[in-house]
């Protein structure tokens, strides 16, 4: 059972040649392989942080865009309201200022014409009342 | 050396049954030169090897971003022993390890469970049985070895002949229990190995020889189960051994 | 073999199989007790508990296989044979 040979040494130099041999056809190669995915997927990892990053910052930019953009519209809104509203009470004032002056107008034509109406009215009672004094004095006269 | 023992003798005589024998202490024996070695444990470590080198050249030939089949299994296989030698050896010191210590897990695993899989003794030897490497004390010892002369590398690559300064760091006072350390970690590591390898085969024989069927399955799961975990001892025992050799005793930090 | 050479091989083996489980056994029910006790305390430690208990039940059980390397030593391998 323990009887020590040429067995020993020979399978000692046959370990150390298998590991030379495993170190190339094995280790090295699946290292490598290892550390290369290894690469990958870190490089990989990075690669979609920064598209996620880029994404983000996308994403807060449109939305400030979009807030901007509808703080302007709403902006615009306010300002096409006021106008309107302006524009409707300058027309209305417009309006109601020509309605005053054509009820004045008409107020004082109607005054004239009532003058006008008044002075032929007296001219026609001096000539009736002439009239009537020239008959009055014709008759007895 | 050769012995028949003592058990056997008896076992083998008054069981006719051809099912299971208790062999041990049998080898197939080669001759090269005026070496002997163990023709079975290097017939089986070619197939584990053989095992490891293809599943290894099928993961990394076409290897994808996306692994799939056998690709992921290995990729599996090497972050295991990764992280193993990480959480022993440290962070910094790791890397250059990681190829001993995961071919010393993965070796020693795979010839483990192929004792314990594949049905060896179907193949007939004209002497001896095929069984796992890890079965034979060369085997364990060889590797135990190995693991010594690395973590003296390790400590000389890194300190030089400061290193020997941690054999009487505390106090000189210790200094023949750290020179016995030396002797007794490749010696608990070969035995530790080589008798749980073997205790469980002799346990599933033992039981096979008693009951044939069923009854040596729970066993064998054991088996497997504790093969397992001895690879991992192994291998984690010998990343600490490398940690310390660069660590020193000095400045013993927790890992 | 001597007879009483093989007797009290067979003696020794069981006795250093035997009682190289005591002390294994004892520590093994310790840290095992600890390890579920543990358990108790920090269900979510459970996993990293259980790795380091099957660590250290593999370093306890080395203990007994010593022994049993002894035994198995004086069994087939017997240097007094």
């Amino acid at each position: 059972m323990f009887d020590f040979d040429a067995t020993l040494p020979l399978i000692a130099i046959q370990f150390l040649v298998l590991t030379a041999i495993m170190n190339v056809v094995f280790y090295k190669p699946l290292t490598r392989v290892i550390g290369e995915r290894e690469d990958y997927i870190r490089s990989k990892k990075n690669e979609a942080r920064e598209r996620l990053d880029k994404a983000n910052r996308l994403a807060e930019q449109y939305e400030q865009e979009l807030a901007n953009t509808r703080r302007q519209s709403q902006g615009l809104i306010a300002d096409a309201q006021a106008e309107a509203q302006k524009i409707a009470t300058e027309q209305v004032a417009a309006a109601q200022k020509e309605v005053q002056g054509e009820l004045l107008q008409a107020q004082q034509e109607l005054n004239q014409q009532k003058q006008a109406a008044l002075g032929q009215l007296e001219q026609e009672v001096d000539a009736l009342s002439r009239q009537i004094l020239r008959k009055l004095v014709g008759a007895t006269g | 050396m050769h012995y028949s023992g003592l058990l056997l003798d008896m076992l083998n005589g008054f069981d006719p049954m051809p099912l299971a024998k208790l062999e041990v202490g049998h080898h197939l024996y080669w001759r090269i030169g005026d070496l002997t070695i163990h023709g079975q444990v290097f017939l089986t470590s070619w197939i584990v090897i053989g095992l490891l080198l293809i599943a290894s050249i099928a993961a990394t030939r076409n290897a994808q971003r996306v692994p799939s089949g056998i690709q992921n299994l290995m990729e599996y296989a090497l972050e295991f022993v990764r992280d193993l030698t990480k959480n022993q050896i440290g962070e910094k010191e790791y890397r250059p390890w990681v190829p001993f210590v995961g071919t010393l897990f993965l070796f020693i695993f795979v010839a483990n469970w192929s004792g314990a899989l594949v049905p060896w003794k179907l193949i007939h030897l004209p002497e001896g049985e095929l069984a796992a490497p890890t079965n034979d004390i060369n085997t364990t010892v060889a590797l135990a070895l190995l693991v010594s002369l690395a973590y003296f590398y390790a400590g000389f690559k890194k300190k030089g002949l400061g290193y020997f300064a941690k054999y009487i760091q505390p106090t000189p006072i210790l200094l023949p229990i750290a020179i016995l350390e030396d002797f007794t970690k490749p010696l608990s590591l070969s035995f530790r190995l080589f008798g749980n390898i073997l205790a469980d085969e002799l346990v599933v024989a033992v039981l096979v020889l008693l009951v044939p069927l069923f009854v040596p399955l729970p066993v064998m799961m054991l088996g497997l189960f504790t093969s397992a975990i001895q690879a991992l001892v192994f291998a984690t025992l010998a990343a600490a051994y490398i940690h310390e050799a660069l660590e020193g005793h000095g400045e013993e930090e927790a890992h | 073999m001597d007879p009483l050479v093989a007797a009290a091989s067979v003696i020794a083996a069981a006795l250093a199989i035997g009682l190289a489980a005591i002390g294994p056994g004892i520590g093994q029910g310790n840290a095992s007790g600890q390890a579920v006790e543990g358990i108790a305390r920090q269900p979510e430690a459970e996993g990293k508990i259980r790795g380091t208990l099957l660590l250290t039940l593999a370093f306890m059980e080395s203990l007994t296989i010593y022994g049993l390397v002894i035994a198995l030593v004086l069994l087939f391998a017997n240097p007094f044979a």
